[in-house]
């Protein structure tokens, strides 16, 4: 056993210190509780990243392009695999457990992982638009959070996926100079995955967000989005492409721009798992996990055939 | 030294590349659905591996023996071909294994094979395609132990053990084409781009798999039907038009 604290003022004073708790601390149960739900989270979307990623893979127009599209998803996968094993330390599910609750609808991820990707063009907004505005949340975490394993854990994944959104940063220029067919096409995916990508970041963080309290994040939704905002509404418009946001506006005083009015519905519906591809993404996934069964069951019990132990 | 090159060198190398490429298409398929999160990356990293000796062999091509200036146009030219009488590639390759029972014994068949072919290769006369199967046997030593690893232990389970048993029995026949010849082979043996015909190996490879799954399977001989590997099977079409669905959206386009 590591580190203990007499009560929960002493062990804030610890995280305001920039204190770091290790998995055998004995941090309180509420801490242990926060921290494995924002884990388990990210864990659950980096695999159904994968999973939304993965429909297009086989029709990877290039070679060598799909060698890369595939590395990328084997990331995301892994990613997954890392996150499933450090959340499965803290000791309130096994890695089996959380995936049957993904599998059962039970748990949650994020809301872009609800919608599916129906062109080519929604392909490279997923790893322009989608993975820089995970990847900005998790460098915010990263910054400063309290919990080590994750912490150490997230700096393999941030370095990561800046080589993914540099990817589709490179694949959308091509578009952005290709043929008005190319362009009409990523335009539609703009519009189709701008607001979900901004959704991402959730709603205004609330005054008590115990996340931020406990330095599990250390920047606010708000504050997130609109960095996120200001990156990519002028970067869109610079190649030509229009920001679906009748709202949006721009400060050339302080060349600031700044989001219209958010419809927090469709995020409500995600996490509710009524996306408009909710249905089948974890449909399919079940259905998946239930025809390998076979395998996992086999391999469970290989030790006891292997020391003779009666079926 | 000039490097050997003709048509049936092409032909040879083409058929090659042809495997290698929608194997790795085929695995890629199982990338977030595999049992378990490790198998997922296992056969991702294994398509991965086989597309990549593919653009070797593809770039080979391209370049008329030379791949070391071929750019990737040229490399998709001929992985995207539209024209199937273009295609080489043997039948267990275009087949979707939508079972993951038949997905891990194509995988173990085809790496027991693809072992012994670029073996077949690895002093070719064909400077290059020397090289990548030097590279090649790195890489495919971890993928005959990853499956001989699951079916170390899956075969021996009464319910796997039979469900892999049956995945044998129905791919015997349609892998038994991976060593149907193309009419070229002849020119690659007698320039000495390949040892042998790829078919003298076929009693190892049976021996192999008669060792691995224990059971006095019967090998049949290369169906003279496959000869020349001219004849796509019905699985071909819809995999090529999946793999081109992008490209055919606009001919004038760069993604």
């Amino acid at each position: 056993m590591g580190r203990t604290w007499s009560s929960m003022d002493e062990f804030e004073a610890f995280l305001d210190g920039g204190g770091i708790v290790e998995v055998d601390d004995d941090m309180p149960d509420a801490y242990r509780t926060a921290v494995f739900a924002f884990i388990e989270m990210h864990a659950n979307s980096e695999l159904m990243g994968g999973l939304t990623e993965r429909d297009w893979i086989p029709r990877t127009p290039g070679l060598r392009h799909k060698m890369s599209v595939l590395a990328k998803t084997q990331d995301e996968i892994g990613h997954g695999h890392l996150l499933y094993m450090v959340a499965a330390d803290l000791g309130l599910k096994t890695r089996r457990e959380m995936l049957e609750d993904l599998f059962a609808g039970k748990s949650k991820f994020h809301n872009v992982f609800h919608y599916r990707a129906k062109t080519w063009g929604d392909q490279v907004a997923i790893s322009f638009l989608v993975d820089a505005a995970a990847l900005a949340s998790q460098q915010a975490v990263f910054k400063n959070c309290s919990y080590g394993p994750y912490r150490r854990i997230l700096k393999r994944i941030i370095a990561e996926e800046g080589f993914h959104m540099r990817m589709g940063e490179e694949r959308m220029l091509l578009i952005a100079e290709g043929t008005e067919f190319q362009r009409r096409m990523f335009q539609q995916s703009i519009d189709d995955w701008w607001w979900p990508a901004l959704q991402l970041f959730g709603p205004d963080s609330k005054p008590d967000d115990v996340l931020l309290r406990w330095h599990i994040k250390s920047e606010r939704n708000e504050v997130l989005r609109a960095r996120w905002v200001q990156k990519f509404a002028p970067m869109l418009a610079s190649y030509g492409f229009t920001v679906p946001d009748p709202g949006l506006t721009h400060d050339p005083e302080t060349d600031t721009w700044t989001a219209g009015p958010i419809d927090w519905e469709p995020l409500k519906r995600t996490l509710a798992q009524g996306g408009p591809d909710s249905a089948r993404r974890i449909g399919e996934a079940a259905a998946n996990w239930d025809a390998t069964r076979w395998v996992r069951d086999a391999l469970d019990e290989a030790p006891d055939r292997a020391a003779g132990v009666p079926a | 030294m000039t490097a050997p090159w003709n048509d049936g060198i092409r032909e040879f190398v083409l058929a090659f590349a042809d495997d290698e490429h929608l194997m790795g298409q085929q695995h890629a398929e199982w990338i977030g659905v595999a049992p378990f999160l490790e198998e997922d990356l296992a056969f991702c990293s294994i398509g991965q591996d086989e597309l990549g000796h593919a653009a070797s062999l593809y770039a080979l091509v391209a370049g008329e023996g030379d791949g070391g200036e071929v750019d990737d146009r040229a490399i998709d030219a001929l992985a995207f071909d539209s024209d199937p009488t273009r295609w080489r590639s043997c039948h267990l390759v275009e087949m979707p294994t939508p079972d993951w029972a038949h997905a891990l014994v194509r995988h173990w068949l085809y790496d027991a094979a693809e072992e012994l072919r670029w073996q077949l290769v690895a002093e070719s006369a064909l400077e290059p395609l020397a090289e990548a199967a030097i590279r090649a046997d790195r890489e495919e030593w971890f993928h005959r132990r990853h499956a001989d690893g699951l079916l170390d232990v899956l075969l021996s389970d009464p319910e796997a053990g039979p469900r892999l048993q049956a995945a044998l029995v129905d791919l015997l026949p349609i892998a038994v084409g991976l060593f149907a010849p193309v009419a070229g082979e002849a020119a690659a043996v007698d320039a000495d781009v390949a040892a042998a015909p790829f078919d003298t190996r076929l009693p190892v490879w049976a021996n192999r798999i008669r060792d691995r799954f224990a059971i006095d399977a019967i090998v049949p001989g290369v169906d003279a039907a496959c000869s020349g590997r001219t004849i796509r099977s019905e699985h071909f079409e819809p995999m090529l038009s999946r793999m081109r669905e992008v490209l055919v959206l606009d001919p004038a386009a760069v993604w």
